[in-house]
């Protein structure tokens, strides 16, 4: 990837951040939770872009994107996938 | 398609193909969109369909709530000023959004019938959506409804049915 398609991606990211922090004031509090596991997850795709992996990081990625939409299905399971994503993070540290 | 089919088998689809959907098919969804109720007959509703990519990838920038990459975006307005004109205070803060939120649930429909997957957002930043668009003030978005062909179909979400609804009298 080139600097200028890492600085729109990054940029991208940006956005997402700052609108997502700007409407999290009228939106319901759990979907504060959602959009910042769903941004690790932008930022590990945007490492990824520029060949930056790492075993510790894919695996978080993919616990997200395994368990992020439960945020719309059900109050418990989203809990128990941040608690388990919590859990994933302590260990690789 | 039979309305129950459709509308018990209608899943908000947050993960499309690569696969852009076709003018003639998007101006149906639009056409489904058109024939839902509207208080006072006002059709006070606009619909923006955007199927450029790099628009599509500004308006995800100011669209937390607008997951994956859909090929196409009905951006559901409603024109406020009409509204008011044609249908006062109660047209503009009330009739118009429901006439809106009709339409879209049409459109959804018509989506499913179509196999086509779609998926209300409700969370866009509405200043960042009209400028990006240049839409005048009194256009005003309502609901962004991503379309395209569905990648992965969720599991139905269970349905709260006691307690919602009551005959003759309400005991809740």
């Amino acid at each position: 990837m080139d600097k200028a398609s890492l600085e729109e991606n990054t940029f991208e990211l940006i956005s997402y951040m700052i609108v997502s922090a700007r409407n999290l004031l009228d939106e319901p509090s759990r979907y504060g939770p959602f959009r910042l596991v769903d941004a690790a997850s932008r930022l590990v795709e945007i490492l990824n872009r520029i060949g930056l992996r790492s075993e510790r990081i894919e695996k978080i990625k993919s616990q997200i994107e395994v368990g992020k939409h439960s945020v719309m299905t059900s109050e418990e399971e989203f809990h128990g996938f941040l608690d388990s994503l919590v859990s994933s993070v302590i260990e690789e540290i | 398609m039979e309305v129950f089919e459709a509308i018990k088998g209608r899943r908000s689809i947050r993960n499309f193909e690569d696969r852009p959907v076709g003018k003639e098919v998007l101006q149906r969804l639009i056409e489904a969109g058109i024939w839902a109720p509207s208080g006072g007959n006002a059709q006070t509703w606009r619909f923006i369909v955007i199927t450029e990519k790099d628009m599509l990838k500004k308006m995800k920038m100011v669209s937390p709530g607008l997951l994956g990459n859909p090929p196409a975006v009905i951006v559901t307005c409603q024109d406020r000023k009409e509204a008011e004109r044609k249908g006062g205070k109660l047209g503009v803060e009330s009739v118009s959004v429901m006439d809106t939120a009709m339409a879209a649930q049409n459109i959804m429909l018509a989506a499913y019938a179509l196999d086509l997957g779609a998926c209300p957002i409700a969370s866009f930043h509405k200043k960042g959506i009209q400028r990006l668009l240049r839409l005048p003030e009194e256009i005003f978005p309502q609901l962004l409804i991503s379309v395209g062909y569905p990648k992965e179909v969720p599991n139905p979400l269970k349905r709260q049915t006691e307690g919602i609804c009551f005959f003759e009298e309400y005991c809740g």
